[in-house]
């Protein structure tokens, strides 16, 4: 590891998560205007999670604190990950375990709601993670190598031109870690929710405002990801992952009522399908 | 020195275990098990010093060797004839004639092949099973006497079993040992042969109606995994007139040979390591006592079907056969990961997740790449570990409650943390990174490029795993503060588990280190580009994520914890809720198993029959 | 102030509980949240669970049932926090207030921080009543 790569990291350690509070305030406003709201302040993320930190609650578990920071390090570890340079697959297995984090200590929870939020996590976490694989897995073929870099410098054309078809399932995974779609997984701040706050029950306080935090790395290390498939330049990664975060926001509005047994049963194979397809004419070529 | 450590590796534990039977004390053979175990791990430690080497020992040459086996291969499918008749029992009699008369005609029937000039032969793939019998197979046996105390009680027995149980577990880590290093294929089928008839005896144990039919289903199986594996020596033996293992692994040997009797062998792997179709005898074997499952099925005695695949791995690199076998078992991995997804019952996970796993060593043996054998040998060692701390949990949480059903462990935290914390922190070490498990099935994805189903293949079921894991993990922690009462527990029960528990995340920690070890001199071949070296900076941020969240457990541990958030309706009184008229009802949780996805019913039919024409494709591909 | 005490007054997450109402004044909070008044330009989100919330608004008399439903809801919620009382029902119990099963406002369970009178009250004076709330919890945090 060299001096730069080490800037690097560090600079993914801090920028992702602020970057990522910005994307869930753009979120905010562009889904108030779709909607035509006004919508909150484009910083309001970061008063939320500004004001979680400022709130003193009992946990409703002695083990959820331990399960919280796990995650977090987890999250915060797949963007350094990512801006080091490192093996994909490995970020997206770190990403992945962040997610097994913030469900087990909802299991450890006192609230019924909190374990049918896990529960429900679980599904979603089964539905977009073969997709999301499978796409970074396109990426890796045309690449030839498994690490960021080579991702980024794969070739003078886009690899978006030979893999289109995964294109939706990486809109599906997107739609997922904003925690938008599908309603009764209800994690989103979206009012069109099922079952209180689902996984997020029982965390509050400051454990919640952790949690928002790795929310916000988990966002970033997808949507950037979804950025590789454009990635000629800076500009061209950045307009890349803003079309996947509109894309997503407007599916979102025009599909408020999926559930998760239709995104399990329907979504998740097609996506999948699609992607497997791309992935078997990359081979074949 | 050499021969005194394989002498103890193989011949001890079978004096051990006629000691067992024969002074029928329990002080004495609680002694004689603890005395086998340290004797192992000094055993298996000598001979890694010494690994990789050769050897031919005085007091078991060749010769010696193979007229055993010769007689074990008569004697032992007799035996199974006799059993199978006295049963009435028709599958397993017909198996076993026809395996009497392989046996027959290799010894009669076959000029006798090149003589093998050692008896045993240790590289670092035979090391890695001698390991992982010498060390968890030991702490096994140990985890074995206060539970069969404990299981006897429970039935009622007026004549202790015990003798012959801890006789056939005993003689069965020396078989193993034995197996692992045997460098003559006849004496190697001869050890196979005797770890099926030990898996017989110790599934029929408790001699339940269940569990004989258990047992004798897992002998045809295994009979007729026998079949295919004598099947394939033969015709190796009739293609070349060679036995000696390392020279049969040699690619060069096989330079436009036919590759069916290699295919014979990976069959007999895929049966041994409970494939699917060939499920359902692992399932079965479920019946028996806790530790025969963690020992027998899913710690050691189906490694030798991943062993006898990743032996001839460099044989298959490239060729259809190894194709064909890498979509077998990453078509296992797949199905079997979706039918653990739909179970409760805790022991028929772990069973499931056993063949999934071993599975992908089978997929990774069929690519066989050094990178990918690389990543196989570090999944067997440390599924190993991992897997023999769920079963022993598993086994412990079960004579607690009374029951092995996921939905009754809920919440056993409160009840018996360490057993349960140990549970949940090996339903973990399955699936985080960077720990040895997950490792190894990146290494598998990363090696199985040229593979674009399999690698499809492998993608769901490390999903379906994650998803089966944190549900076992969440389902046992769930919904209970730190302090409660501690349940009965003795020294022997405990300290098996925490030391799989320690084996099972230390070496999951080490697995870059121990791959290296394991096999010396290739150790930059077997690098992933830029793969390993990943690693130590991701055990840092482990160490890192472990030190933060163990501050804040430490504060949060003691704080009053809030009342559950049940709508506005929490009792006072615990795991209740304020209903109708007034009154306290009881609040009842369960998981959701999706049956109408994963349930076995429909599932494993399906399953079954593409795994079964992946089989055939197998024997095909390899006759055109 | 501090970023920290800025960001609780600007960011109230508001948590609604029907006590009792006859639906009027539930319908009014509701439509606080459409596009025509959006109560998000101040941050505010409608929240299912107490312990997430800030603002507790409620509607509707208090009776013997529902008055311990209320207490444990308002105990869930973390300091500091917020009471609106929304309609002549929650303020006072309006019409019902003699009747037996009634015990009255929302004031005789919780303590309250502001009162919206109207049958029903109007969306704007909803939005005026957490707007004077978020005024007074910035008194409290300036003091502290």
């Amino acid at each position: 590891m060299n001096l730069t790569t080490f800037y690097l990291a560090v600079a993914g350690l801090i920028l992702a998560p602020l970057l990522g509070g910005l994307v869930a305030g753009v979120d905010r406003v562009v889904t108030a205007r779709l909607q035509s709201r006004m919508g909150p302040p484009l910083m309001q993320p970061f008063y939320d999670v500004g004001k979680l930190w400022s709130k003193v609650i009992p946990p409703a578990s002695n083990w959820q604190g331990l399960f919280v920071r796990w995650a977090l390090v987890a999250s915060l570890a797949s963007d350094v990950l990512l801006a080091a340079g490192a093996d994909v697959l490995m970020c997206f297995f770190v990403q992945a375990a962040s997610a097994s984090f913030v469900a087990l200590g909802a299991f450890c929870g006192s609230s019924p709601y909190s374990k049918l939020g896990a529960q429900r996590e679980l599904f979603q976490l089964l539905a977009y993670e073969p997709v999301f694989l499978v796409a970074i897995l396109c990426m890796a073929k045309v690449s030839g190598a498994f690490d960021a870099y080579s991702f980024m410098n794969a070739s003078a054309q886009p690899l978006l031109f030979k893999m289109p078809l995964i294109v939706p399932g990486l809109l599906f995974v997107v739609l997922v870690k904003l925690r938008k779609s599908p309603f009764d997984i209800s994690a989103s701040h979206h009012m069109h929710q099922e079952v209180v706050r689902g996984v997020y029950t029982d965390y509050a306080g400051r454990d919640f405002a952790l949690l928002e935090i790795a929310h916000w790395a988990d966002v970033v290390v997808v949507l950037w990801i979804c950025s590789f498939l454009w990635a000629t330049s800076v500009v061209s990664m950045v307009a890349t992952a803003a079309v996947f975060l509109f894309a997503a926001l407007v599916i979102d509005n025009v599909s408020a009522r999926l559930t998760w047994r239709h995104m399990l049963k329907v979504v998740a194979p097609i996506s999948l399908v699609l992607a497997t397809a791309n992935l078997l004419w990359l081979y074949m070529e | 020195m050499l021969d005194a450590y394989i002498g103890v590796l193989v011949l001890w534990p079978l004096v051990a275990g006629i000691a067992c039977l024969v002074l029928r004390s329990p002080g004495l053979r609680s002694a004689l098990v603890l005395a086998t175990g340290a004797a192992l791990a000094v055993g298996a430690l000598g001979v890694a010093t010494q690994a990789p080497f050769i050897a031919n020992p005085g007091f078991l040459s060749s010769e010696t060797a193979l007229h055993i086996a010769e007689g074990a291969s008569i004697v032992l499918p007799a035996y199974f004839l006799v059993r199978g008749l006295m049963a009435k029992h028709a599958l397993v009699s017909v198996l076993a004639i026809a395996q009497l008369a392989l046996a027959a005609y290799g010894i009669m029937g076959m000029p006798a092949p090149a003589a093998t000039q050692n008896a045993v032969s240790c590289d670092g793939l035979s090391l890695a099973l001698v390991l992982v019998v010498s060390f968890a197979g030991s702490l096994i046996c140990i985890f074995a006497l206060p539970y069969m105390k404990h299981h006897e009680e429970h039935l009622h027995l007026k004549v202790s079993k015990q003798p012959g149980f801890f006789l056939i577990l005993l003689a069965f880590l020396g078989f193993m040992n034995g197996l692992a290093m045997s460098n003559d294929l006849r004496v190697f089928a001869a050890f196979f042969e005797a770890t099926t008839l030990c898996s017989f005896l110790l599934i029929g144990h408790d001699k339940t109606e269940e569990a004989n039919k258990s047992a004798f289903r897992a002998l045809w199986m295994n009979i007729l995994g026998g079949i295919f594996l004598h099947g394939g020596i033969l015709l190796i033996q009739k293609q070349s007139g060679m036995v000696d293992l390392q020279q049969v692994v040699n690619p060069a040997m096989w330079a436009g040979a036919s590759m069916l009797p290699v295919a014979l062998l990976a069959l007999a792997g895929c049966v041994k390591a409970a494939q699917m179709p060939f499920q359902t005898w692992l399932l079965g074997a479920m019946v028996a006592p806790t530790p025969v499952s963690a020992l027998l099925h899913s710690s050691t005695m189906v490694k030798v079907g991943v062993f006898v695949c990743l032996r001839l791995a460099p044989v298959m690199q490239g060729t259809t056969t190894g194709r064909v076998l890498t979509l077998v078992g990453a078509f296992t991995f797949f199905a079997t990961s979706a039918l653990a997804l739909g179970q409760s019952n805790a022991k028929k996970v772990l069973a499931y997740s056993t063949m999934a796993n071993l599975g992908l060593i089978i997929a990774c043996a069929g690519i066989g790449t050094p990178v990918a054998v690389a990543a196989g040998i570090v999944l067997l060692v440390i599924h190993a570990a991992t897997k023999g701390l769920l079963f022993l949990c598993v086994g412990d949480m079960e004579q607690t409650v009374g029951s092995r059903d996921l939905e009754d462990l809920r919440g056993i935290v409160a009840i018996s943390p360490v057993t349960a914390l140990a549970a949940a922190a090996g339903a973990m070490a399955m699936i985080l990174p960077p720990l040895g498990m997950l490792v190894g099935k990146w290494a598998a994805l990363e090696a199985a490029a040229a593979s674009p189903v399999s690698m499809v293949l492998m993608a769901l079921g490390s999903a379906l795993g994650v998803v089966c894991w944190v549900r076992f993990a969440g389902t046992i922690m769930s919904g209970k503060s730190i302090e409660s009462r501690n349940a009965h527990s003795s020294a022997l029960t405990s300290t098996p588990i925490l030391a799989l528990l320690a084996g099972a995340v230390g070496l999951g920690m080490a697995a870059p280190w121990l791959n290296a070890l394991l096999i010396p001199g290739a150790g930059f071949a077997t690098a992933l580009a830029g793969g390993w070296g990943l690693l130590p900076s991701l055990f840092v941020l482990a160490m890192l994520a472990w030190i933060i969240g163990m501050k804040s457990l430490s504060r949060q541990s003691s704080v009053q914890l809030s009342s559950p958030y049940i709508g506005g309706l929490p009792s006072a009184e615990k795991g209740t809720y304020i209903g109708p008229l007034g009154r306290n009802w009881a609040l009842s949780e369960g998981n959701e198993y999706a049956i109408e996805i994963f349930g076995e019913s429909k599932l494993s039919k399906f399953a079954g029959v593409l795994a079964g024409a992946l089989l055939l494709a197998l024997v095909g591909g390899a006759i055109i | 102030m501090s970023f920290l005490k800025t960001s609780q007054i600007k960011s109230p997450w508001l948590m609604h509980f029907d006590c009792g109402s006859c639906n009027g004044c539930d319908i009014e909070t509701l439509a606080c949240l459409t596009p025509v008044y959006d109560v998000e330009r101040f941050g505010i989100i409608n929240v299912g669970n107490p312990r997430h919330a800030d603002v507790l608004v409620v509607t509707g008399t208090v009776n013997p049932r529902n008055a311990q439903i209320l207490k444990n809801i308002y105990s869930q919620m973390p300091d500091p926090k917020l009471v609106i009382a929304v309609g002549a029902c929650g303020c006072s119990g309006g019409v019902f207030r003699d009747a037996p099963n009634v015990l009255g406002g929302v004031d005789k369970v919780i303590p309250v921080d502001v009162y919206v009178p109207g049958c029903p009250a109007k969306p704007e004076a909803i939005m005026d009543a957490v707007v004077t709330g978020l005024g007074k919890l910035k008194g409290i945090l300036e003091a502290s």
